[in-house]
Protein backbone atom coordinates (compact mmCIF):
# COMPACT_ATOMS: atom_id res chain seq x y z
CA UNK A 1 0.00 0.00 0.00
CA UNK A 2 1.19 3.24 -1.04
CA UNK A 3 0.20 6.70 0.59
CA UNK A 4 -0.48 9.85 -0.86
CA UNK A 5 -1.27 12.72 0.12
CA UNK A 6 -2.56 15.45 -1.86
CA UNK A 7 -3.70 19.09 -1.48
CA UNK A 8 -6.22 21.51 -3.61
CA UNK A 9 -9.19 18.81 -2.90
CA UNK A 10 -11.52 21.93 -2.95
CA UNK A 11 -13.56 20.93 -6.09
CA UNK A 12 -15.67 23.73 -6.62
CA UNK A 13 -16.57 26.30 -9.01
CA UNK A 14 -12.93 27.25 -9.12
CA UNK A 15 -11.58 23.93 -8.63
CA UNK A 16 -8.26 22.55 -7.33
CA UNK A 17 -6.43 19.61 -8.75
CA UNK A 18 -6.87 17.40 -5.94
CA UNK A 19 -9.35 15.66 -6.49
CA UNK A 20 -8.65 14.92 -10.35
CA UNK A 21 -5.45 13.55 -9.23
CA UNK A 22 -6.99 11.46 -6.21
CA UNK A 23 -9.80 10.03 -9.20
CA UNK A 24 -6.40 9.35 -11.04
CA UNK A 25 -4.68 7.62 -8.44
CA UNK A 26 -7.61 5.24 -7.43
CA UNK A 27 -8.10 4.19 -10.84
CA UNK A 28 -4.54 3.85 -11.80
CA UNK A 29 -2.80 -0.10 -11.43
CA UNK A 30 -1.45 1.46 -7.68
CA UNK A 31 -2.39 0.37 -4.61
CA UNK A 32 -3.12 3.92 -3.11
CA UNK A 33 -4.24 5.01 0.00
CA UNK A 34 -5.08 9.20 -0.29
CA UNK A 35 -4.76 11.39 2.13
CA UNK A 36 -6.53 14.70 1.25
CA UNK A 37 -4.66 17.63 3.19
CA UNK A 38 -7.39 20.98 3.15
CA UNK A 39 -7.58 24.24 4.53
CA UNK A 40 -11.26 24.70 5.05
CA UNK A 41 -14.11 22.44 6.02
CA UNK A 42 -16.34 22.62 3.62
CA UNK A 43 -13.92 22.07 0.68
CA UNK A 44 -15.94 19.21 -1.05
CA UNK A 45 -13.19 16.39 -1.49
CA UNK A 46 -13.09 15.55 2.37
CA UNK A 47 -16.64 13.95 2.09
CA UNK A 48 -15.65 12.11 -1.12
CA UNK A 49 -15.81 8.64 0.56
CA UNK A 50 -14.84 6.79 -2.76
CA UNK A 51 -12.04 8.77 -3.45
CA UNK A 52 -10.18 10.26 -0.40
CA UNK A 53 -9.59 7.98 2.67
CA UNK A 54 -8.59 10.17 4.93
CA UNK A 55 -8.73 14.14 5.30
CA UNK A 56 -6.78 16.63 7.22
CA UNK A 57 -7.30 20.33 8.22
CA UNK A 58 -3.72 22.15 7.14
CA UNK A 59 -2.81 25.21 8.54
CA UNK A 60 -2.77 27.80 5.61
CA UNK A 61 0.86 28.25 3.90
CA UNK A 62 0.45 32.04 4.21
CA UNK A 63 1.24 31.78 8.20
CA UNK A 64 4.21 30.02 10.76
CA UNK A 65 6.13 27.53 8.25
CA UNK A 66 6.93 25.68 11.94
CA UNK A 67 3.08 25.20 11.88
CA UNK A 68 3.11 23.90 8.55
CA UNK A 69 5.87 21.51 9.26
CA UNK A 70 4.54 20.76 12.53
CA UNK A 71 0.93 19.30 10.83
CA UNK A 72 2.59 17.30 8.44
CA UNK A 73 4.80 15.58 10.82
CA UNK A 74 1.96 14.59 12.75
CA UNK A 75 -0.03 13.18 9.86
CA UNK A 76 2.76 11.56 8.13
CA UNK A 77 3.26 10.12 12.21
CA UNK A 78 -0.30 8.13 11.76
CA UNK A 79 -0.05 8.00 8.40
CA UNK A 80 3.67 7.08 7.18
CA UNK A 81 3.43 8.68 3.95
CA UNK A 82 5.56 7.67 1.24
CA UNK A 83 4.37 11.18 -1.46
CA UNK A 84 3.29 14.31 -1.09
CA UNK A 85 1.32 16.06 -4.59
CA UNK A 86 1.11 19.96 -4.10
CA UNK A 87 -1.14 21.71 -6.26
CA UNK A 88 -1.69 24.65 -5.08
CA UNK A 89 0.67 27.93 -6.17
CA UNK A 90 0.60 29.70 -2.94
CA UNK A 91 1.77 26.59 -0.97
CA UNK A 92 4.26 25.34 -2.90
CA UNK A 93 7.12 28.06 -2.22
CA UNK A 94 6.61 26.30 1.31
CA UNK A 95 6.84 22.58 0.23
CA UNK A 96 10.31 23.97 -1.74
CA UNK A 97 11.84 24.91 1.54
CA UNK A 98 10.62 22.05 3.70
CA UNK A 99 11.27 19.25 0.87
CA UNK A 100 14.87 18.03 1.86
CA UNK A 101 13.50 17.88 5.49
CA UNK A 102 10.62 15.95 4.20
CA UNK A 103 12.71 13.61 2.43
CA UNK A 104 14.83 12.62 5.51
CA UNK A 105 11.57 11.44 6.42
CA UNK A 106 10.74 9.58 3.94
CA UNK A 107 8.18 11.58 2.13
CA UNK A 108 8.71 12.11 -1.61
CA UNK A 109 7.93 15.41 -3.67
CA UNK A 110 7.96 15.89 -7.47
CA UNK A 111 8.58 19.76 -7.35
CA UNK A 112 10.21 22.67 -9.30
CA UNK A 113 13.10 24.47 -7.25
CA UNK A 114 12.87 27.94 -6.56
CA UNK A 115 15.05 29.09 -9.10
CA UNK A 116 12.62 26.88 -11.99
CA UNK A 117 9.68 28.46 -9.66
CA UNK A 118 10.70 32.05 -9.97
CA UNK A 119 11.72 31.73 -14.31
CA UNK A 120 8.10 30.77 -14.83
CA UNK A 121 6.78 33.93 -13.43
CA UNK A 122 3.93 35.63 -15.48
CA UNK A 123 6.50 38.69 -15.25
CA UNK A 124 9.40 36.85 -16.91
CA UNK A 125 7.62 34.89 -19.70
CA UNK A 126 9.29 37.32 -22.51
CA UNK A 127 12.54 35.19 -21.48
CA UNK A 128 11.17 31.99 -21.82
CA UNK A 129 8.74 32.00 -25.00
CA UNK A 130 12.06 33.69 -26.66
CA UNK A 131 14.25 30.56 -25.31
CA UNK A 132 11.49 27.87 -26.48
CA UNK A 133 10.89 30.24 -29.94
CA UNK A 134 7.45 31.23 -29.62
CA UNK A 135 6.45 34.41 -28.63
CA UNK A 136 4.43 35.77 -25.75
CA UNK A 137 1.64 39.32 -26.01
CA UNK A 138 3.54 42.40 -25.20
CA UNK A 139 2.66 42.83 -21.18
CA UNK A 140 3.93 45.44 -18.71
CA UNK A 141 3.59 44.76 -15.05
CA UNK A 142 2.13 47.30 -12.93
CA UNK A 143 2.68 48.25 -9.62
CA UNK A 144 0.21 51.36 -9.25
CA UNK A 145 -2.20 52.76 -10.46
CA UNK A 146 -0.07 55.01 -12.45
CA UNK A 147 1.89 51.71 -13.87
CA UNK A 148 -1.64 51.14 -14.94
CA UNK A 149 -2.10 54.15 -17.18
CA UNK A 150 1.43 54.59 -18.36
CA UNK A 151 0.99 50.35 -19.81
CA UNK A 152 -2.49 51.27 -21.54
CA UNK A 153 -1.32 53.82 -22.99
CA UNK A 154 1.87 51.81 -24.00
CA UNK A 155 -0.02 48.51 -25.00
CA UNK A 156 -3.27 50.24 -26.20
CA UNK A 157 -7.19 48.73 -26.07
CA UNK A 158 -8.38 46.00 -26.02
CA UNK A 159 -6.11 45.01 -23.53
CA UNK A 160 -6.07 41.92 -20.85
CA UNK A 161 -5.59 42.77 -16.96
CA UNK A 162 -4.20 39.96 -14.82
CA UNK A 163 -3.79 39.43 -11.21
CA UNK A 164 -0.55 37.56 -9.84
CA UNK A 165 -2.35 34.19 -9.39
CA UNK A 166 -5.68 33.73 -10.87
CA UNK A 167 -8.12 35.95 -12.99
CA UNK A 168 -8.28 37.76 -16.05
CA UNK A 169 -10.36 40.27 -17.91
CA UNK A 170 -10.14 41.58 -21.50
CA UNK A 171 -10.92 45.95 -21.02
CA UNK A 172 -11.88 47.82 -23.83
CA UNK A 173 -11.20 51.40 -22.14
CA UNK A 174 -9.23 52.90 -19.48
CA UNK A 175 -12.55 52.77 -17.10
CA UNK A 176 -12.83 49.04 -17.53
CA UNK A 177 -9.31 49.20 -16.80
CA UNK A 178 -9.72 50.53 -13.83
CA UNK A 179 -12.13 48.39 -12.44
CA UNK A 180 -10.66 45.08 -13.10
CA UNK A 181 -6.90 46.85 -11.70
CA UNK A 182 -9.21 47.97 -8.62
CA UNK A 183 -11.27 44.10 -8.59
CA UNK A 184 -7.81 42.37 -9.11
CA UNK A 185 -5.20 44.20 -6.91
CA UNK A 186 -8.20 43.66 -3.59
CA UNK A 187 -8.74 40.02 -4.63
CA UNK A 188 -4.86 39.21 -5.33
CA UNK A 189 -2.53 42.07 -4.41
CA UNK A 190 0.45 43.44 -6.65
CA UNK A 191 2.21 43.29 -9.30
CA UNK A 192 -1.09 43.17 -11.75
CA UNK A 193 -0.55 42.65 -15.51
CA UNK A 194 -1.65 44.60 -18.17
CA UNK A 195 -0.88 42.69 -21.64
CA UNK A 196 -1.89 42.95 -25.13
CA UNK A 197 -5.33 41.40 -26.57
CA UNK A 198 -4.08 38.97 -29.14
CA UNK A 199 -7.24 37.30 -30.75
CA UNK A 200 -7.27 33.32 -31.29
CA UNK A 201 -7.80 30.44 -29.79
CA UNK A 202 -6.85 29.16 -26.34
CA UNK A 203 -5.12 25.85 -25.89
CA UNK A 204 -3.52 23.45 -22.99
CA UNK A 205 -0.90 21.27 -22.25
CA UNK A 206 -0.60 19.21 -19.14
CA UNK A 207 3.07 17.24 -18.52
CA UNK A 208 5.42 16.12 -16.26
CA UNK A 209 9.22 16.98 -16.23
CA UNK A 210 11.65 14.56 -14.29
CA UNK A 211 13.92 17.10 -13.27
CA UNK A 212 16.53 16.58 -16.39
CA UNK A 213 14.75 18.20 -18.93
CA UNK A 214 12.79 14.82 -19.84
CA UNK A 215 8.62 14.11 -20.62
CA UNK A 216 6.82 12.61 -18.34
CA UNK A 217 4.26 12.49 -20.84
CA UNK A 218 2.23 15.59 -22.41
CA UNK A 219 -1.42 15.91 -23.15
CA UNK A 220 -2.96 18.83 -24.97
CA UNK A 221 -6.39 20.28 -25.41
CA UNK A 222 -8.38 22.68 -26.67
CA UNK A 223 -10.34 24.94 -24.32
CA UNK A 224 -14.13 24.45 -25.45
CA UNK A 225 -15.79 26.63 -22.88
CA UNK A 226 -14.53 28.61 -19.85
CA UNK A 227 -15.90 29.68 -16.06
CA UNK A 228 -16.13 33.52 -15.61
CA UNK A 229 -12.55 33.35 -13.88
CA UNK A 230 -11.42 31.52 -17.53
CA UNK A 231 -11.31 27.91 -15.65
CA UNK A 232 -11.53 25.31 -18.14
CA UNK A 233 -14.94 23.36 -18.31
CA UNK A 234 -15.48 21.94 -21.29
CA UNK A 235 -12.67 20.76 -23.10
CA UNK A 236 -11.73 18.22 -26.35
CA UNK A 237 -8.24 16.38 -26.45
CA UNK A 238 -5.65 17.26 -29.50
CA UNK A 239 -2.92 16.28 -31.42
CA UNK A 240 -0.73 19.20 -32.53
CA UNK A 241 2.98 18.52 -32.68
CA UNK A 242 3.72 21.80 -32.86
CA UNK A 243 2.38 22.65 -29.18
CA UNK A 244 3.92 19.14 -28.30
CA UNK A 245 7.20 20.43 -29.19
CA UNK A 246 7.19 23.42 -27.27
CA UNK A 247 6.32 21.50 -24.13
CA UNK A 248 9.69 19.74 -24.96
CA UNK A 249 11.63 22.97 -25.63
CA UNK A 250 10.10 23.92 -22.53
CA UNK A 251 11.30 21.41 -20.37
CA UNK A 252 14.73 20.85 -21.59
CA UNK A 253 15.00 24.91 -20.90
CA UNK A 254 14.19 24.71 -17.64
CA UNK A 255 15.08 21.26 -16.37
CA UNK A 256 11.71 21.44 -15.15
CA UNK A 257 10.92 19.01 -12.09
CA UNK A 258 7.09 17.99 -11.59
CA UNK A 259 3.59 18.64 -12.65
CA UNK A 260 3.01 22.15 -15.18
CA UNK A 261 0.23 23.09 -17.46
CA UNK A 262 1.48 25.46 -20.41
CA UNK A 263 -1.29 27.94 -21.54
CA UNK A 264 -1.04 29.41 -24.89
CA UNK A 265 -3.00 31.08 -27.39
CA UNK A 266 -2.92 30.19 -31.17
CA UNK A 267 -3.00 33.55 -33.60
CA UNK A 268 -5.95 33.28 -35.56
CA UNK A 269 -4.69 34.99 -38.40
CA UNK A 270 -0.83 34.47 -37.96
CA UNK A 271 -1.07 30.76 -36.52
CA UNK A 272 1.79 32.18 -34.27
CA UNK A 273 1.82 29.83 -30.74
CA UNK A 274 1.85 32.70 -27.79
CA UNK A 275 2.24 31.78 -24.46
CA UNK A 276 0.17 32.60 -22.11
CA UNK A 277 1.06 31.06 -18.63
CA UNK A 278 3.26 28.86 -16.86
CA UNK A 279 1.37 26.77 -13.96
CA UNK A 280 4.11 24.71 -11.64
CA UNK A 281 1.46 21.80 -10.49
CA UNK A 282 -1.25 19.64 -12.67
CA UNK A 283 -3.87 21.57 -13.58
CA UNK A 284 -7.55 20.84 -12.49
CA UNK A 285 -8.70 18.98 -15.29
CA UNK A 286 -5.66 16.64 -15.03
CA UNK A 287 -8.36 13.79 -14.87
CA UNK A 288 -8.87 14.33 -18.25
CA UNK A 289 -5.47 13.25 -19.31
CA UNK A 290 -5.40 9.81 -17.05
CA UNK A 291 -8.69 8.71 -18.46
CA UNK A 292 -7.00 9.10 -22.03
CA UNK A 293 -4.20 7.23 -21.35
CA UNK A 294 -1.35 9.43 -20.28
CA UNK A 295 -1.79 9.07 -16.16
CA UNK A 296 0.71 11.94 -15.31
CA UNK A 297 -0.25 11.02 -11.27
CA UNK A 298 0.44 7.69 -10.96
CA UNK A 299 3.84 8.24 -13.48
CA UNK A 300 4.83 11.14 -10.91
CA UNK A 301 4.08 8.59 -7.95
CA UNK A 302 5.63 5.39 -9.90
CA UNK A 303 8.89 7.50 -10.69
CA UNK A 304 9.20 8.69 -7.09
CA UNK A 305 9.04 5.45 -5.55
CA UNK A 306 11.54 4.27 -8.08
CA UNK A 307 9.16 1.82 -9.88
CA UNK A 308 8.91 1.76 -13.77
CA UNK A 309 6.50 4.35 -15.44
CA UNK A 310 5.42 4.98 -18.85
CA UNK A 311 6.84 7.90 -21.23
CA UNK A 312 4.66 7.80 -23.55
CA UNK A 313 2.10 10.65 -24.93
CA UNK A 314 -0.29 8.25 -27.31
CA UNK A 315 -3.93 9.39 -26.76
CA UNK A 316 -6.73 9.64 -28.88
CA UNK A 317 -7.57 13.25 -30.19
CA UNK A 318 -11.69 14.15 -30.39
CA UNK A 319 -12.31 12.96 -26.96
CA UNK A 320 -14.59 15.59 -24.84
CA UNK A 321 -14.34 16.10 -21.26
CA UNK A 322 -17.92 17.83 -19.33
CA UNK A 323 -17.68 18.75 -16.26
CA UNK A 324 -20.72 18.70 -14.36
CA UNK A 325 -21.88 19.95 -10.39
CA UNK A 326 -23.34 17.14 -8.14
CA UNK A 327 -24.33 16.85 -4.90
CA UNK A 328 -23.70 14.24 -1.83
CA UNK A 329 -25.73 13.83 1.15
CA UNK A 330 -23.37 13.26 4.36
CA UNK A 331 -24.27 13.66 8.17
CA UNK A 332 -23.49 16.30 10.16
CA UNK A 333 -21.03 14.02 12.47
CA UNK A 334 -18.73 14.03 9.74
CA UNK A 335 -18.75 18.30 9.78
CA UNK A 336 -18.51 17.54 13.32
CA UNK A 337 -15.37 15.50 12.92
CA UNK A 338 -13.74 17.84 10.19
CA UNK A 339 -14.88 21.46 12.46
CA UNK A 340 -13.65 19.67 15.49
CA UNK A 341 -11.15 17.64 15.57
CA UNK A 342 -9.45 18.95 12.12
CA UNK A 343 -9.79 15.06 10.44
CA UNK A 344 -12.09 12.91 8.94
CA UNK A 345 -11.95 8.76 8.55
CA UNK A 346 -13.54 7.94 5.04
CA UNK A 347 -12.29 4.37 5.14
CA UNK A 348 -10.02 3.00 7.54
CA UNK A 349 -6.61 2.02 6.61
CA UNK A 350 -6.67 -2.02 6.16
CA UNK A 351 -4.07 -3.98 8.38
CA UNK B 1 -5.56 22.73 -54.08
CA UNK B 2 -3.46 22.00 -50.84
CA UNK B 3 -4.83 18.91 -49.71
CA UNK B 4 -2.62 17.77 -47.19
CA UNK B 5 -4.65 19.44 -44.20
CA UNK B 6 -7.55 18.40 -45.15
CA UNK B 7 -6.60 14.37 -45.51
CA UNK B 8 -6.12 14.52 -41.65
CA UNK B 9 -9.70 15.85 -40.54
CA UNK B 10 -12.16 13.48 -39.04
CA UNK B 11 -15.00 13.72 -41.34
CA UNK B 12 -18.11 11.96 -40.73
CA UNK B 13 -20.65 10.46 -42.96
CA UNK B 14 -23.43 13.38 -40.95
CA UNK B 15 -21.28 16.26 -42.57
CA UNK B 16 -19.23 16.82 -38.86
CA UNK B 17 -15.73 17.79 -39.38
CA UNK B 18 -13.13 17.46 -36.33
CA UNK B 19 -9.96 18.81 -36.41
CA UNK B 20 -7.17 16.78 -34.08
CA UNK B 21 -4.71 19.34 -34.59
CA UNK B 22 -7.15 22.70 -33.85
CA UNK B 23 -9.75 21.15 -31.93
CA UNK B 24 -12.41 23.01 -34.05
CA UNK B 25 -15.51 21.49 -35.14
CA UNK B 26 -17.62 22.27 -38.16
CA UNK B 27 -21.31 21.10 -40.28
CA UNK B 28 -21.49 20.62 -44.01
CA UNK B 29 -24.10 19.51 -45.78
CA UNK B 30 -24.60 16.93 -48.30
CA UNK B 31 -23.25 18.37 -51.25
CA UNK B 32 -20.29 20.53 -49.07
CA UNK B 33 -19.71 16.79 -47.98
CA UNK B 34 -19.36 15.55 -51.31
CA UNK B 35 -17.34 18.42 -52.65
CA UNK B 36 -14.95 17.95 -49.54
CA UNK B 37 -14.76 14.31 -50.68
CA UNK B 38 -14.11 14.80 -54.35
CA UNK B 39 -11.17 17.99 -53.01
CA UNK B 40 -9.61 15.22 -51.02
CA UNK B 41 -9.28 13.18 -54.04
CA UNK B 42 -7.68 15.40 -55.72
CA UNK B 43 -10.25 16.90 -58.70
CA UNK B 44 -9.43 20.42 -59.14
CA UNK B 45 -11.96 23.38 -59.63
CA UNK B 46 -12.89 22.49 -63.62
CA UNK B 47 -13.36 18.88 -62.57
CA UNK B 48 -15.54 19.59 -59.52
CA UNK B 49 -17.89 22.18 -61.50
CA UNK B 50 -18.27 19.33 -64.08
CA UNK B 51 -19.19 16.61 -61.37
CA UNK B 52 -21.55 19.02 -59.76
CA UNK B 53 -23.18 19.65 -62.99
CA UNK B 54 -23.59 15.52 -63.80
CA UNK B 55 -25.05 15.47 -59.94
CA UNK B 56 -27.50 18.29 -59.38
CA UNK B 57 -29.79 20.39 -61.21
CA UNK B 58 -27.76 24.01 -61.72
CA UNK B 59 -26.24 26.01 -64.05
CA UNK B 60 -23.19 26.51 -64.71
CA UNK B 61 -22.89 30.59 -63.61
CA UNK B 62 -25.09 29.80 -60.26
CA UNK B 63 -22.72 26.84 -59.78
CA UNK B 64 -19.40 29.12 -60.43
CA UNK B 65 -20.04 31.52 -57.71
CA UNK B 66 -21.25 29.01 -55.04
CA UNK B 67 -18.60 26.96 -55.58
CA UNK B 68 -15.99 29.70 -55.29
CA UNK B 69 -17.43 30.74 -51.88
CA UNK B 70 -17.19 27.12 -50.54
CA UNK B 71 -13.93 26.78 -51.59
CA UNK B 72 -13.14 30.12 -49.98
CA UNK B 73 -14.80 29.28 -46.81
CA UNK B 74 -12.66 26.15 -46.95
CA UNK B 75 -9.44 28.45 -47.13
CA UNK B 76 -10.41 31.16 -44.47
CA UNK B 77 -11.10 27.80 -41.77
CA UNK B 78 -6.93 26.90 -43.30
CA UNK B 79 -8.75 23.60 -44.34
CA UNK B 80 -7.31 23.71 -48.27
Amino acid sequence: MITVAVSGINAMDNPGPGVGIIRALKESALNVRTIGLAFDSMEPGIYLDHLIDKSYIMPYPSGEVKSFINRIQDIHSREKLDVIISTLDAELPVYMDIELTLRQWGIQMLIPSKKMFNLRNKTKLEDISKAINILTPEYISCSSYGDLVKATQTIGFPCMIKGPFYEAFKANSMGEADNYFNKLTEKWGFPIIAQKFVKGQEYDVVGCGDGNGNSMGLFAIKKMTTTSLGKVWNAVSIKNERLLETCHQLLKHLSWRGGFELEVLIDEHSDDIYLLEINPRFPAWVYMSSACGINLPERMVRFLLDMPYETHSNYDSGKIMIRYTNEILKDISDFEQISSYGELENNERLP
Amino acid sequence: MNIEHLATLAISDSGFIFDPCTGDTYNTNEIGLKIIQWIKKGKDFNELMDLLIAHYDVTEEELEADLLDFIQTLKYYHMV
